[in-house]
């Protein structure tokens, strides 16, 4: 028994080799070279110890708090919208529609066209002077923002396209957990004069559950790496004023712009342990939720 | 357990080797004598960051080139934009092989390159008569321009793509309100106020594309150069910064904000004149369309910036690579080249001749060459030391944020904030 089993492991290891060494190499290297580099300074060829004297910098750095406070706010609005209102989608496709593969596949459109490409449309449509929002908003005798150039707007656009962005993903898992769903169920609470509400929130919610929990653990993530939507937004900037600055922003400029690795790497393994942290407490929530 | 322990030795043995092999390599190839003639197959690379009209006219210079010299190939590497090419030199940079033989760049992005004797000083080839000049006077190539190429005075580039800043302003306009073209800062002023009275408030005067220019050159006007010294709560700056502050409050001055540029703007006459890059009139061009006149002008006051790039050479080029790489160099910055190249792209000649030739100034599908000569007078650039180019664009950032204050913000904490943070950027 015992010998068979040290086979199995053996065997085990072989065919899990290939993939170890490639995560060894391409995730946990880059990791603890990060780590390293962290309490390093120089530029990329000549670094030299240092200690901790990049977290003091990275700390101290107001831009770095503000990155974080911005991180924050950005995931703690979108992807809560995001799932509400992509729920609300998918439920009246899954439920209202007919032909929801035709609007199923259009709303997954976003989601494989470059993110550049939709942020430089999208700058048009919130340009402040010649804008789509604004005409609209015009039309309706609304304010007009001024969404890019207002610094205290900034973060407010972002939101609004992280919103419409992660639509697109959200919706399709969900149509996928609504066809799952066994329709029996519903025809029985038909039966018995179920309202549709009462069927939504008895029926449809709890067993959304497990796909909901994975697709926060996605979205919050994601939402904590935000950076290519600003690129494109602000046209290669982190916001007017640095005012939509988030945390891997922050990095990549320190990293490619400002030369400074060390810094970079610094406010890395600090992101990296607020999203562990987060994720954790996140599954401990979800798995509360789960079991009720 | 054992396996596992063995697994960790492999790991960290890989893993050493990996970084070794990654981290410890550097050029040793030392250049004691030139070679003044390429007898052998030589082929250099080129990292560029030119599109549309800019790399048709490089491939064609090129082509040229290698029809006049068949030994030698020269394969032009597009890195993108210019962010994307400094991103690209600076990840390169940890393994000096994967670099290519010359790259277009700023000195600032160069500045640890030079501090770890990764760059060929070119000192030697310009002085050698036979593939050089002789000297770097007889280049003819305009000696400020020259001078910008230099980290910490030794000339590591030939400068190549270059572009100044200019008054693009909208002649119909001005003549409709009697407004003089202005000269200095303080006209420019009153220029911009009178055309947003006037208009009834709705032509905004005037306004920078670039806010680390106007502020570094606003500075230098003052007699200032752009050092960490530089104090933004001092007087001096207090008054280049209210300028433009006090003009945005009295909504006769804007900036280009998330836009980048105000040539949009411009062509839809929501802003009369601006100052922008030389190397830009092609968008206003296309912009206005013949809706209206444009004109272009020096830039008001009595410093100009140095825009555009150099071309530098990396020391892990063979021998033959750098003679052939310093006679493309010299080739791209002949006359005859700089004419083409100019008439092309926008860009300025970096040859004085070029500039004064009545070939050049008498293009008629251009406004910027007949104002050249008057706008690169004196051309300041910023000076390359450690972290002065973080500490320049953070500069922009700082001016954004007070400007974008500027009509209910406390401009005074402003200013004391943007200090802090550009002490930051210069300490880091």
């Amino acid at each position: 028994m015992k010998n068979k089993r040290r086979k199995n492991q053996w065997s085990a290891w072989w065919f899990l080799g290939p993939a170890l060494l490639g995560i060894i190499l391409f995730s946990v290297f880059p990791i603890l070279r990060a780590l390293v580099m962290s309490f390093q300074s120089g530029s990329l060829i000549s670094m030299h110890w240092t200690g901790l004297s990049n977290y003091k910098y990275v700390i101290q750095d107001p831009y770095f708090a503000k990155a974080l406070q911005n991180t924050a706010l950005y995931a703690f609005t979108v992807v809560p919208i995001g799932m509400v209102i992509s729920i609300a989608i998918a439920w009246n496709l899954f439920n209202r529609i007919k032909h929801s593969k035709f609007f199923e596949a259009l709303f997954f459109m976003p989601y494989v066209t470059s993110t550049i490409a939709i942020g430089i449309v999208f700058r048009y449509i919130f340009n402040g002077q010649y804008g789509l929002l604004n005409y609209i908003l015009r039309f309706f005798h609304l304010g007009t923002p001024n969404w890019l150039d207002n610094p205290s707007m900034n973060m407010i656009t972002v939101i609004i396209f992280g919103v419409w962005l992660s639509l697109a993903f959200n919706i399709v898992i969900l149509m996928s957990a609504l066809r799952g769903i066994d329709p029996q169920h519903y025809t029985i609470a038909k039966m018995y004069g179920a309202s549709d509400s009462e069927m939504f929130f008895r029926i449809t919610l709890p067993q959304l559950i497990p796909t909901l929990a994975f697709l926060l653990t996605v979205n919050l993530i994601s939402a904590f790496k935000v950076y290519t939507s600003i690129y494109a937004l602000f046209n290669g900037q982190p916001g007017i004023a640095g005012s939509a600055m988030t945390a891997v922003y922050y990095i990549f400029n320190k990293f490619q712009t400002v030369g400074t690795p060390g810094v970079a790497m610094a406010a890395t393994v600090l992101l990296f342990l607020i999203i562990l942290v987060v994720s954790f407490l996140q599954n401990k929530l979800l798995n509360k939720v789960g079991r009720r | 357990m054992k396996f596992i322990k063995k697994l960790a030795v492999a790991a960290t043995t890989a893993a050493t080797l990996f970084a070794t092999v990654a981290g410890g390599l550097s050029s040793t190839v030392s250049a004691d004598s030139i070679p003044t003639k390429v007898t052998k197959k030589t082929t250099i690379t080129f990292w560029n960051g030119m599109s549309g009209n800019q790399q048709k006219a490089l491939q064609t210079l090129t082509q040229e080139f290698e029809k006049e010299n068949p030994n030698i190939t020269v394969k032009l590497e597009n890195q993108g934009q210019y962010k994307d090419l400094q991103s690209k030199i600076t990840s390169t940079l940890q393994s000096p092989k994967n670099l290519p033989t010359i790259t277009q760049a700023y000195p600032g992005w160069l500045y640890t390159a030079s501090k770890n004797d990764l760059l060929v000083n070119l000192k030697p080839y310009i002085n050698n008569s036979k593939i050089g000049w002789g000297s770097a006077a007889k280049s003819g190539i305009k000696s400020s321009l020259m001078k910008g190429a230099q980290i910490n005075g030794t000339q590591y580039g030939i400068p190549f793509n270059k572009s100044v800043e200019v008054l693009v302003y909208n002649k119909t306009m001005l003549d409709k309100y009697g407004v003089k073209v202005p000269i200095t800062m303080a006209q420019l002023k009153s220029a911009a106020k009178t055309i947003y009275e006037k208009s009834n408030h709705q032509v905004v005067g005037a306004g920078f594309d670039s806010l680390s220019n106007y502020y570094v050159l606003g500075m230098k006007n003052e007699g200032v150069d752009f050092t960490s010294k530089i104090n933004l709560t001092s007087a001096k700056s207090k008054k280049v910064i209210d300028y433009y502050a006090d003009g945005i409050k009295g909504g006769y001055f804007k900036t280009a904000g998330s836009q980048g540029y105000l040539s949009g703007d411009f062509s839809n006459q929501k802003v009369a004149m601006f100052i922008g890059t030389s190397a830009g009139e092609s968008f206003v061009k296309k912009g206005v369309n013949g809706k209206f006149d444009y004109e272009v002008a020096p830039r008001p006051g009595k410093w100009n910036m140095q825009q555009g790039t150099d071309i530098y050479m990396f020391k892990n080029a063979s021998k033959e690579q750098r003679t052939a790489a310093f006679m493309y160099m010299k080739f791209l910055t002949s006359k005859k080249s700089q004419l083409y190249w100019a008439q092309q792209t926008g860009y300025i000649p970096v040859s004085q001749d070029v500039i004064n030739s009545s070939e050049y100034k008498n293009n008629k599908d251009s406004k910027v060459p007949a104002q050249v000569e008057a706008a690169t007078k004196n051309l300041y650039t910023v000076p390359v030391t450690k972290n002065s180019n973080a500490a320049y664009q953070q500069m922009n950032t700082i001016m954004q944020n007070i400007l974008s204050h500027a009509k209910n913000g406390n401009l005074n904490s402003l200013i004391k904030q943007g200090e802090s943070q550009f002490k930051n950027a210069w300490n880091q």
